[in-house]
């Protein structure tokens, strides 16, 4: 075990020293919250100045109310309008198109940012044009569009002869309640979609670690191939300890990045007041985590250790990519129905066992025997998996050139 | 220190290595020669437990392989690289600390290395900031940080320059007097016969010749003939008088044939080139080398049976 040691703390302390390393550590959970974070940051960043917004108003009846209700509901920080409508009723006599060619004008001169043009039908097809350089502009015009449905409503409910408010108050959305019954009968509510989420986030975490050491074990035999450093390596340490040193090393690197950034998350979610798992829940998704994770770890091992070149390296390293996708789309099936058949024997295939778990015990979670039994079957894949991994890095390891087959590692694993 | 015995090795459909033994004694320098694809890499595999032989057996001191052992080999492969991001005494200290040797023993060991190789003023420097000579002196302390009894280098001179040749050789040659043995792996046949005291010849997976180097040399008795001259070489190469011949530009070796006599030689050759040193002596191992697997062009005979 001292060999595994030595080799496992190269592979930890050189490579977190290394400037990839600590710049991935660091920029991924900028990247991560900055993608997340301020876009609806950006969005709900108030306005400094009123925008103008131009309307061509067909009805001569829709100006007033809009402007009340537009004004009551959207204020600058100074309490001046965040809108300012200007009425492009340049002359009753002109006509519609001469109008748009006009207010089109405007816009293009930055006058209006953009413009309404409300027909005379629009309380039958209820269709608004609005017309402006920038369209995409999702803060404009999903406020235009929910004031513009309040004034509409009203309209339609005055034509109808009914009271507006009452209409207002009978068209009000709902809340769904979902609430989580435990088996001892007690009630959880409101958190199952965080709960939901967080057992999401802890199935990305262990994928993360296993694309991210999968690739760095991959990465790392590959540089001791062609640097044939690989056969000091083997003549100084017996190759199942090369291997689980190299396998615990840069597990232990992962887990460091994996950890680090759990802690911003952590950090993050107690911020935004979100639920967590239950402890209880977590220590056997950890398990599940650990062997679902070396599970994958010695599949890297066997599928990188007969690579030459980086681009076997990054095809192969694809491919096992790929593989990972799989678990996931299949929990999408499973969370809605975590105790169907399915869903139970599809914990007892190894590739699937952690991520089926991890979405599994959050909602509800399963039988005692059950944990036992696929925690029992996924620890002895592990073995055998490592075992298998091992009898192919120990001679691949050492071969140059072409790939061997499928049938040929086959035949490696069976021998001797 | 290290015998191998009757080593058999097969890759799918080539036998690499075929009823090969070697000995390796303390205090001696052991030339393991061959052409390329020999088996020679094969041979040191086994031997580093790297790979196992399909029968045969391999015993340090008269005992059978056991992990420690790892400790107390030394290996310098012929392929030369080094970890190219990491810091030159970090890579010291790493394959130092693989052979169990503590950080702070090890980097008291490196200085003293380095300082012999002169690169003590690039301790903190990158691996790939070396030149090329520079890495493989890195890479030779590397092998013999961790004092092992037994040292196997497989061209150990190849890309040095001529000042740390001599540097290398020292070593060597050092670590002979103190008592270790040593594998010198080449096909560069002055080198071997310069430093080893042993030597053994692999061809094809098989040992073709083996034996203390002035053992195998006189065997070949005194038959052989360098001469160094100006003129047409024309009469060398179809003359009666040599059995084989090795003809360069204005060197050659021969061997004579049985019944030549070398003083009528040199009269005959004399007349047509212009000679400037005339010598009766062994082969060389160069020649020995040529004979034993080459393609019989240069075949010295063979006395008293020996191979």
């Amino acid at each position: 075990m001292k060999k595994a040691l030595a080799v496992a703390k190269w592979e930890y302390l050189e490579k977190i020293k290394s400037k990839s390393f600590i710049i991935s550590l660091f920029l991924t959970p900028i990247i991560m919250i900055g993608v997340g974070i301020v876009p609806s940051l950006l969005m709900n960043r108030p306005d400094s100045e009123s925008i103008v917004i131009g309307i061509i108003d067909q009805t001569s009846s829709f100006v007033a109310p809009f402007e009340k209700a537009l004004e009551a509901r959207y204020k600058l920080p100074n309490g001046q309008p965040n809108y300012i409508l200007n009425n492009l009723a340049f002359d009753a006599n002109s006509n519609l198109s001469e109008l748009k060619s006009k207010a089109d004008r405007m816009v293009l001169d930055k006058i209006v940012e953009g413009y309404l043009i409300i027909t005379p039908g629009v309380l039958n097809d209820s269709t608004i044009d609005y017309r402006s350089k920038n369209a995409g502009n999702i803060k404009i015009t999903s406020r235009l569009e929910r004031v513009l449905k309040d004034v509409v409503m009203e309209k339609k409910a005055v034509q109808k002869g009914l009271d507006p408010g009452i209409v207002k108050e009978i068209t009000t959305t709902l809340d769904l309640n979902a609430i989580k019954l435990t088996k001892d009968g007690k009630e959880e509510s409101g958190g199952f979609e965080k709960i939901f989420f967080s057992s999401y986030v802890f199935m990305m975490m262990m994928f993360f670690l296993i694309i991210t050491s999968g690739q760095l074990l991959v990465r790392s035999m590959l540089e001791e191939k062609s640097n044939r450093v690989i056969e000091v390596l083997m003549s100084s340490s017996p190759a199942n300890q090369l291997m689980a040193g190299k396998i615990l090393g840069l597990s232990a690197l992962g887990s460091t990045q994996i950890g680090f950034w759990a802690i911003i998350g952590v950090v993050m979610s107690l911020k935004f007041s979100m639920t967590l798992l239950p402890l209880e829940s977590a220590a056997i998704l950890l398990i599940y985590f650990i062997l679902g994770y070396l599970f994958y770890a010695a599949i890297f091992v066997a599928a990188g250790a007969p690579l030459t070149t980086e681009q076997e390296a990054q095809q192969v390293t694809g491919y096992l990519v790929m593989i990972l996708i799989i678990p996931i789309m299949l929990t999408i099936i499973i969370v809605q129905n975590p105790d169907s058949t399915l869903a139970k024997v599809l914990s007892y295939v190894p590739f699937l066992t952690a991520s089926m778990m991890a979405v599994r015990i959050p909602i509800q979670m399963p039988s005692v025997i059950e944990i036992i039994s696929t925690i029992i079957l996924l620890g002895l894949s592990c073995v055998a998996a490592i075992w298998a991994a091992g009898k192919i890095f120990r001679t691949t390891i050492l071969s140059y050139g072409k790939r061997p087959s499928l049938s040929e590692l086959w035949i490696l694993i069976k021998s001797k | 220190m290290l015998k191998a015995t009757n080593l058999r090795k097969e890759f799918s459909t080539v036998v690499a290595v075929d009823n090969v033994s070697l000995d390796a004694e303390r205090g001696k320098i052991l030339g393991l020669l061959g052409p390329n694809g020999a088996g020679k890499t094969t041979t040191i595999r086994m031997i580093l437990n790297i790979i196992q032989p399909d029968s045969g057996s391999i015993t340090f001191d008269g005992k059978l392989f056991t992990e420690e052992m790892r400790d107390l080999l030394g290996y310098l492969p012929e392929e030369r690289g080094l970890y190219k991001k990491n810091k030159l005494l970090n890579t010291i200290l790493y394959f130092a600390s693989l052979k169990g040797i503590d950080p702070k023993e090890g980097k008291r060991r490196a200085y003293k290395w380095l300082e012999k190789f002169d690169l003590l003023t690039a301790y903190d420097r990158k691996i790939e900031e070396l030149s090329k000579g520079n890495q493989q002196k890195v890479q030779f302390i590397t092998s013999i940080i961790h004092e092992p009894d037994l040292i196997i280098l497989d061209e150990p001179f190849s890309g040095l320059d001529p000042v740390n040749q001599i540097t290398l050789k020292d070593i060597m040659l050092d670590l002979k007097h103190a008592g270790k043995a040593v594998i010198f792996s080449t096909h560069q046949m002055d080198q071997a016969e310069k430093l080893c005291d042993d030597i053994c010849l692999i061809n094809k997976g098989k040992v073709v010749l083996e034996g203390d180097l002035a053992g195998v040399k006189s065997g070949y008795g005194k038959n052989s003939i360098r001469i160094e001259y100006d003129g047409d070489a024309k009469i060398l190469s179809s003359n009666s008088a040599f059995s084989a011949s090795q003809i360069y530009e204005n060197y050659a070796e021969l061997v004579l044939a049985e019944s030549a006599q070398p003083h009528l030689v040199l009269r005959e050759i004399s007349q047509v080139l212009n000679i400037r040193k005339f010598e009766t002596t062994e082969p060389s191992l160069n020649s020995i080398f040529l004979n034993m697997v080459g393609d019989k062009k240069f075949s010295p005979e063979v006395k008293d049976g020996q191979q």
